[in-house]
């Protein structure tokens, strides 16, 4: 780290300004929470397990440093090199998508896998990475109007969204799709958009959500939704998973049955609990205390990528930080609602916690973006000077 | 980097991210609520709805009680049998497939010898199981249902010898997918040896199990189905414990000290084992019996003790294996059995002592005679002297018809009609003292009415009165019953158990005693619970005189030249009874194979009586259906019976007691 560091260093150095105060250490403070909190919890959840997916944790380890080494050189390089490249990099993830619906391999009833090699890997979670540097680029470029914006003017990146959206329809994936559709609800809103318009744009979305649930749904898709509106008429069935997450949760009690102690973990009652529902055991294992630290840490890590968002240099460095900010965001509230019960099953990853190496990746990308817009945004003083220039 | 002074101004968005950042903190809000709501308000039920996944109790099985005869011999124990199943092991692959390793099912084959049948039936049957399966394999991936199949084990073989469960364990890693399981079944170490009395276990049925769920029965239990197992179910049976153990989803038993920290108190009640049973009888004694009926093809016998009322032998033949119908050999092997024991025309499966009611025929001639004997006329006189002989020409014609006798026996008086079994001296003692005086003398011995022994279903037996055949046969009754009725033969029924006790009573002098086959209830290591005292039914009315006439009356019958069972009498053996030969009436069936009617055509043979003369200790009846002459067929049975009874009680040296009487051959090790 020491060598790496002091590269890091040297190529900060050419930039404007003194940079050892410029790494943003509560950001990375909060991050290396998170991955010691995911490993650790990582160990309880495959305590269980015998043979391959006990080591589990260390495969975690392994990706993180992976992960880490990608976050380091992502935020060495300066992001307006990503500008350059972003639109290329859509094209590319697109591609990668198309190939997995030509040759994807299927994991119940869905294919959302290439085989690299031996290891798995899911281009939906980075499609999330290259849609965000895409959407920043197209705002970033697309002048500046007086005044709110009409829906219209929302048509490209709407399009940039629904195209990579129907491609993960398509193996099907409807968590990783609404993921996409939310983080481009999250940058739009960036934007002044006319009242009307927005007006225009819910009745549409209401309007269109019968033909959704009658011809883009799966019937497990389906399934997963009713059992979610009615849980008690089907415990053993699609609602079982969504059940016993619960319990466990409730079963951690204020301080939680200890480290790798929770019954509806340890005795199997919590299906994929390192992919799906991680924070189940950790509810479990630490109870209230734990979750109420997790939450924290997510809502932190949330709300500093919109500081960091408010802070940018330029509009693509705000815009990637409020694309990474919502990644985060919508990943961990979805999954967290989905294994408390106060939203339906989608299969969607913890930020950190859930086992995966594209997931881990992919939010370490995220991560590494976040920081390089956080160290170039301007200095505090210059930041305030150009402000009082703007004032007088 | 010309571009890099064009970068679009920030400034706009920057007032915008106010509202994300409320609606994030209030997102996050709703999810800590959620966390207090779940954990800390509701944490209570779902801490023990957590629980209540993971701990389960199982019921701990108890020991049903053990039988023993009076000299302590097991009658009815319980066993472990040993079921071999498999598990197949299923691989689902692109293609599915359902298998035995090969090579498990082949050492399998060649470990328990599996015949060629056997190896066809079970391979046939995984492979439909498997079809069944897949089918639902097949049907769970369309409902993208997660619950795990469950592969049903498919049973090889009951009650493997130990021989093989050894080979069995031995080769245990060579074997995937073999269990063997370890259930306790019903052991009757005597066989068919009194399997009525003792009765078999069965299979609760639907019907019963709803009567009887409030009992603590359950799906697949066993019940006794008969005799004592069923009389004393309660007693024997014995209370289910329970204990609680963690099981996780997959229905995996976990143990140790990070399970049992999960487990709350109680966490277990201990089984009560069964009562086991002392009975009456001496198996020495019906195994005497049963050699002595060989030559028999259906019959029963039981013997009393007269001073007490207990059985000391209950027999019925032909009988049935109750091992096998208790489910010893496979659950097959009880259907073949029933279908073979309800197709026989012997009706194995009824319990002659008790269930079944015969003509005792001159069997009844005591009772006739005492009836006699008591009859007055009007003014008081005596109606029968006792001495005065009536003239035997064989036969005598009463109204239009002719009553038979045996022989030609000319001049009888009571003790000699008895002694030489004369019908005619009854026919005209049944006119002159009249149907009802018969009844009711019969009625006082026990006749007509259940003895309550309790263990099988028991037939009344009839004594026709006027009364009955007024209310069943209205205006046709004839004199002519009232003849036939004097010698046991007509509407008069009696099961062998009545006449046994009836017999007794003549023995002792008029103590009709309830008929005991329950010792004693005693506890598993041997204390006794309860001891059951001889109970007394009724004192009956009898002359000293009229007594020693009918007693000298049943000794010349074994001891006197002329009596009907002289013949067979074994010196020595000091026994006093009476004859029957009962005609029967066989109601044919049509289709019947017409082959075997001269056989159900055939009297029933009687021998009732008891021994020894002189201070009685045991009375026993012993009745052979269609066995022809009864001081031929039974008589010889009953002798070997008493024969057997005084080698018992001389083999056992019994000491007598000071008061000169001898002790209850039973006793118990250590008591004083």
């Amino acid at each position: 780290m020491a060598e790496e560091g002091s590269a890091l260093m040297s190529i900060l150095n050419q930039e404007e300004g003194g940079f050892g105060e410029r790494i943003d250490w509560a950001l990375f403070i909060a991050v290396a929470l998170l991955a010691v909190i995911g490993v650790v919890n990582l160990y309880s959840a495959t305590s269980v397990y015998t043979l391959s997916r006990a080591d589990m944790y260390v495969s975690q380890v392994y990706f993180l440093a992976a992960g880490t080494a990608l976050a380091i050189l992502v935020t060495v390089i300066d992001y307006r090199h990503f500008e350059r490249i972003a639109y290329p990099l859509y094209v590319a993830g697109l591609m990668t998508l198309v190939l997995v619906l030509a040759l994807g391999k299927g994991i119940r009833g869905s294919s959302r896998w290439i085989n690299l090699g031996g290891f798995g890997f899911q281009p939906s979670e980075f499609t999330k990475i290259w849609l965000i540097l895409a959407l920043a680029k197209y705002f970033h470029n697309s002048p500046r109007s007086e005044g709110p914006k009409l829906l219209r003017e929302l048509t490209v990146p709407a399009l940039l969204t629904a195209i990579p959206c129907f491609l993960v329809l398509k193996q099907p994936d409807l968590g990783t799709a609404l993921i996409h559709g939310l983080i481009f609800l999250a940058i739009a809103s960036l934007q002044r958009i006319k009242l009307s318009s927005l007006f225009l744009l819910g009745a549409f979305t209401v309007m269109s959500l019968p033909l959704f649930w009658l011809y883009g749904m799966k019937d497990y898709q389906k399934e997963r939704i009713t059992s979610f509106l009615s849980p008690e008429n089907d415990i053993t069935g699609a609602g079982y998973h969504a059940y016993h997450a619960r319990i466990a949760i409730g079963n951690g009690g204020f301080l939680g049955q200890g480290f790798a102690k929770g019954s509806q973990n340890q005795y199997y009652f919590l299906p994929d609990q390192y992919s799906d529902f991680p924070f189940s055991v950790l509810a479990e294992d630490w109870g209230f205390v734990g979750s109420l630290v997790l939450l924290s840490l997510y809502a932190f890590l949330v709300l500093w990528a919109l500081r960091i968002a408010s802070q940018a240099k330029d509009r693509f460095g705000a815009v990637v930080a409020v694309g990474v900010g919502a990644l985060l965001f919508w990943h961990s509230v979805f999954n967290i609602g989905m294994v408390s019960g106060l939203l339906p099953v989608v299969g969607v990853t913890l930020p950190l916690l859930s086992y995966g190496g594209s997931s881990l990746l992919t939010i370490m990308l995220g991560l590494g973006l976040l920081m390089n817009v956080s160290i170039r945004r301007p200095h505090l003083a210059q930041l305030y000077s150009r402000r009082l220039v703007f004032v007088r | 980097m010309t571009y890099l002074g064009q970068r679009s101004d920030t400034a706009e968005f920057r007032r915008r991210f106010r509202w994300p950042a409320l609606f994030v903190v209030l997102v996050f809000c709703i999810l800590i609520g959620r966390m207090f709501q779940l954990q800390v308000i509701q944490g209570a039920d779902y801490q023990e709805a957590a629980r209540e996944n993971i701990i389960r109790r199982v019921t701990l099985a108890t020991t049903r009680g053990i039988v023993r005869d009076s000299q302590g011999r097991v009658l009815a124990s319980s066993r472990p049998s040993y079921n071999v199943y498999l598990v197949p092991l299923v691989r689902v692959e692109r293609k599915y497939r359902c298998l035995v390793e090969t090579e498990s099912w082949a050492k399998l084959i060649d470990y328990m010898h599996l015949t060629a049948e056997e190896r066809q039936r079970l391979e046939k049957k995984i492979h439909e199981m498997c079809g069944e399966l897949f089918q639902k394999f097949e049907e769970q991936k369309k409902e993208r249902n997660k619950k795990p199949v469950h592969v049903p084990q498919v049973l090889v073989r009951e009650d493997v010898s130990r021989d093989i469960v050894a080979t069995l364990e031995t080769h245990e890693s060579e074997l995937r997918g073999v269990e063997v399981v370890s259930v306790p079944v019903r052991y009757y170490p005597y066989g068919d040896l009194s399997a009525h009395m003792l009765g078999y276990m069965a299979e609760i049925d639907r019907d019963m199990l709803s009567r009887l769920r409030s009992f603590g029965y359950i799906e697949g239990d066993r019940i006794g189905a008969a005799g004592v197992e069923r009389g004393w179910e309660s007693y024997l049976r014995g209370i289910r414990g329970w204990e609680k153990v963690i099981v996780d989803a997959r229905n995996n038993r976990h143990a140790g000290p990070e399970a049992e920290r999960l487990l709350d108190e109680p966490r277990r009640l201990d089984p009560v084992p069964g009562r086991d049973l002392r009975l009456t009888v001496d198996i020495e004694l019906v195994e005497a019996i049963d050699k002595a009926m060989r030559g028999q093809i259906a019959g029963s016998a039981v013997v009393v003790d007269v001073r007490t009322g207990r059985i000391l032998a209950l027999y019925s033949k032909p009988s049935f294996d109750p091992n096998v119908l208790s489910g010893g050999m496979g659950k097959q092997a009880i259907r073949d059995a029933f279908r073979r024991l309800y197709a026989d025309p012997l009706l194995p499966t009824l319990d002659k002592t008790m269930s079944g009611s015969y003509p005792p025929g001159s069997t009844f001639k005591p009772f006739s005679a005492l009836a006699g004997l008591k009859a007055r006329d009007d003014q008081g006189r005596k109606l029968l002297d006792p001495m005065r002989t009536i003239q035997c020409r064989g036969f005598i014609t009463y109204g239009k018809r002719m009553f038979r006798c045996t022989h030609v026996h000319g001049p009888m008086n009571l003790r000699d009609a008895i002694t030489e079994s004369c019908n005619v001296y009854f026919y005209q003692l049944g006119d002159m003292v009249g149907l009802d005086a018969l009844a009711k003398v019969a009625l006082d011995y026990g006749f007509g009415a259940k003895t309550g022994l309790g263990v099988n279903p028991e037939s009344h037996g009839r004594i026709p009165t006027m009364q009955w055949y007024a209310t069943h046969f209205k205006g046709q009754f004839r004199g002519g019953f009232t003849l036939n009725a004097a010698i046991g033969q007509g509407a008069t029924t009696v099961s062998v158990l009545q006449l046994a006790l009836s017999y007794a009573a003549l023995a002792n002098g008029g103590t009709l005693y309830q008929p005991q086959l329950v010792r004693a209830i005693e506890t598993s290591d041997g204390a006794v619970v309860q001891d059951f005292p001889p109970r007394l039914k009724r004192r009956i009315e009898i002359d000293p005189e009229h007594h020693r006439l009918i007693l000298s009356g049943l000794y010349g019958v074994v001891n006197d030249e002329r009596g009907t069972a002289y013949r067979e009498r074994i010196p020595g053996v000091d026994v006093a009874g009476k004859t029957g030969t009962a005609q029967t009436s066989h109601r044919g069936v049509h289709g019947e194979d017409q082959s075997k009617i001269w056989y159900f055509n055939r009297d029933h043979a009687w021998f009732a009586g008891f021994s020894p003369f002189h201070s009685p200790e045991i009375a026993f009846a012993v009745l052979i259906e269609h066995g022809g002459v009864g001081g031929k067929a039974a008589a010889p049975v009953a002798f070997a019976a008493a024969k057997e009874y005084q080698r018992l009680v001389a083999s056992r040296m019994v000491p007598k007691s000071p008061q000169g009487k001898p002790a209850v051959p039973w006793r118990k090790k250590g008591a004083p």
